[in-house]
C-alpha cells in the first residue's frame, strides 16, 4: 500500500508529541525527550525502501519545524538511516537487535541535532560536555525503552494495513 | 542480495544528489518546507493547551461555594483599590503627555496587548523557547516583545498562522541593552542569554558593567529594559543580578549573571506587546524569522 508511510507517520505522531509533552516538564533541565530515531526502527523492517526513506524525512522535519536547528539536517540524517536499515535488515530481524538499533540510531541522531545547534548557535559553546552527556544518556534510555511500545502500535498499524513482513531483500 | 546492495548504493546516491539540491535550493523553498510541517502540528498544540485548560477549569469548579464567595470578594477589594490608582495614573499620563508637548519629546512607541496562553515550553543547551496559542491571525508580528506584568518574559522569534514561538530572556539569541539597579548614572548595560549548561535554572549574562558600580546593600540588584531600540518599553523588569559581578579578562568592565525574576517555565500566561507601528527591527526579523 503506497500510502502506508502517511498513515504510520499519524499513528506515530502521538508518541512524538507525546515526547514534547514530556520535554514540557523536563524545560527547566534544559532536557529534551528524544524520540524521533526510535521512531524510525520499527518501519525499517517492513515498509518498502522508498516508504521508510519518507516517513524518515517526514520524522525529521516535525522534529526541526518548531525548533532552531539548521533546516534539513536531522531530516536527512534520519534518511540516511532508514536507507542503512532497510537495506541491512538483517541487523533488526529480531527484538535484541532492534533494541541495539533504537539506541544507537537515536543516540547518534540527538548527537547530529546537538551538533548542528551549536553550529548556528549565536552564543560561544563553554563546558557543554556535562549537558550534552546527559542529553545522549538520556536519548539512549528513552529511545531502547520506548521502542517497545512504540513498535506495537506501529505493528499493529501495519497490520490493519496488511502489509507483510518485507522480506531481507527490498 | 547484489540487487539488494545496488538498491541501497542508488538510494544513497540520490540523497547525495538531493542534499546538493537542497542546499542550493532558495530559502523560500526550506522555509515553506518548515511552515508546512509547523502548521500541520498546530493543531495538535492547540488541544493539548485547551486540555490543560479544560482540566484547570474543573479543579477551579470543585472548590466549594464559599471558597468562591471569599475569592469573589478578595477580588472586589482589590478592583476598588486599582480604581483609585487608575484615576492617579490618568491624571499623571495627561500630565506627561502636556510636559511631552512642551519639550517637544519623542513620543515613544504604543503597543497594542496581546494576551496568550502558552502551549508548549520546550528547553535545551541551545534554544529556551515557549510556544503560545496565538499567531498571525491574532496580529502577532516577529520582534515584538513579550512580558508578564512587569516583567518581561521574551521576544517574538517566529510567527505562524495560529501560533507563535518566544525566545525566553535566558536563551542565547536573545539580546537588548539594560540599566542596572542603583547606578545613579544610568550606565547601559548588555544582557544576553547563554548557552545552559547545567541542570539548574537557565540564566543570561550582563555584560559592560562600569568598574565602579556597586549593587545595593541587602537586596539583589534590579536589571530594567532601557526603552532604547524602540523593541521593548522602558523600566520593565528583566530580572536580578544573581550574587556579585565579576571582572573580565580585560579588566575595564565587569559581568554578572541575570536571574529572571520569574519561573519563565511554569508561566501560563503572557501578553505580546505588538508594536502599533512597524518598527525597522521588526523589518529585519520577517527576513530571518527562525533566528
Amino acid at each position: 500500500m503506497g500510502w502506508a508511510w502517511l498513515f504510520l507517520l499519524l499513528a506515530t505522531y502521538p508518541w512524538l508529541l507525546g515526547a514534547d509533552l514530556a520535554s514540557d516538564t523536563l524545560a527547566s533541565s534544559s532536557l529534551i525527550f528524544f524520540l524521533s530515531g526510535t521512531c524510525l526502527v520499527a518501519p525499517c523492517r517492513r515498509l518498502k525502501r522508498w516508504q521508510a526513506v519518507l516517513f524518515a524525512a517526514c520524522l525529521g522535519f516535525l522534529f526541526e519545524a518548531r525548533r532552531p536547528i539548521p533546516d534539513g539536517v536531522l531530516a536527512l540524517s534520519l534518511v540516511a538511516i532508514a536507507i542503512f536499515l532497510s537495506s541491512n535488515r538483517q541487523l533488526i530481524r529480531n527484538t535484541p537487535g532492534m533494541l541495539r538499533a533504537a539506541a544507537v540510531v537515536n543516540v547518534s541522531t540527538c548527537l547530529i541535532w546537538f551538533l548542528a545547534s551549536s553550529y548556528s548557535s549565536p552564543s560561544p559553546a563553554t563546558d557543554l560536555t556535562g549537558q550534552l552527556f546527559l542529553q545522549l544518556l538520556l536519548a539512549g534510555i528513552v529511545g531502547t525503552i520506548g521502542l517497545l511500545p512504540i513498535a506495537l502500535t506501529q505493528n499493529a498499524v501495519l497490520d490493519r494495513l496488511s502489509i507483510p513482513p518485507a522480506p531481507d531483500n527490498p | 542480495m547484489d540487487q539488494n546492495r545496488q538498491g541501497a548504493r542508488a538510494s544513497y546516491v540520490a540523497l547525495s544528489v538531493f542534499v546538493a539540491l537542497w542546499i542550493l535550493a532558495p530559502s523560500a523553498v526550506r522555509r515553506f518546507n518548515r511552515e508546512a510541517f509547523v502548521e500541520f502540528q498546530a493543531p495538535a498544540l492547540h488541544l493539548l493547551g485547551k486540555s490543560r485548560d479544560l482540566a484547570t477549569f474543573w479543579e477551579k469548579k470543585s472548590r466549594s461555594v464559599e471558597e468562591m464567595a471569599a475569592a469573589g470578594r478578595d477580588l472586589a477589594r482589590v478592583n476598588a483599590a486599582l480604581e483609585i490608582q487608575i484615576n492617579k495614573f490618568e491624571d499623571i499620563r495627561r500630565e506627561n503627555v502636556r510636559l511631552r508637548e512642551i519639550t517637544h519629546y519623542n513620543v515613544p512607541a504604543e503597543y497594542m496587548s496581546v494576551v496568550a496562553r502558552v502551549a508548549t515550553r520546550d528547553s535545551s543547551s541551545w534554544w529556551q523557547r515557549i510556544v503560545i496559542r496565538k499567531g498571525r491571525n491574532d496580529g502577532i508580528r516577529p520582534g515584538a516583545p513579550v512580558v508578564f506584568g512587569n516583567t518581561v518574559v521574551g521576544r517574538v522569534t517566529a510567527v505562524h498562522l495560529t501560533t507563535s514561538e518566544i525566545d525566553l530572556v535566558t536563551s542565547p539569541g536573545f539580546r537588548c541593552t539594560a540599566y542596572l539597579e542603583g547606578d545613579d548614572q544610568n550606565h547601559i548595560v548588555l544582557v544576553n542569554g547563554v548557552a545552559s549548561n547545567s541542570l539548574g535554572t537557565a540564566k543570561a549574562r550582563v555584560s559592560v558593567i562600569p568598574r565602579d558600580y556597586s549593587m545595593p546593600a541587602g537586596q539583589p540588584a534590579r536589571v530594567f529594559t532601557t526603552g532604547m531600540g524602540g523593541v521593548f518599553p522602558s523600566r520593565l523588569i528583566l530580572g536580578y543580578l544573581d550574587g556579585g559581578t565579576y571582572a573580565t579578562q580585560v579588566g575595564n568592565f565587569k559581568e554578572s549573571l541575570l536571574v529572571p525574576s520569574r519561573d519563565l517555565y511554569n508561566l501560563q500566561e503572557v501578553s505580546v506587546l505588538v508594536p502599533l507601528h512597524q518598527n525597522p527591527g521588526e523589518a529585519l526579523m520577517q527576513g530571518d524569522q527562525f533566528q
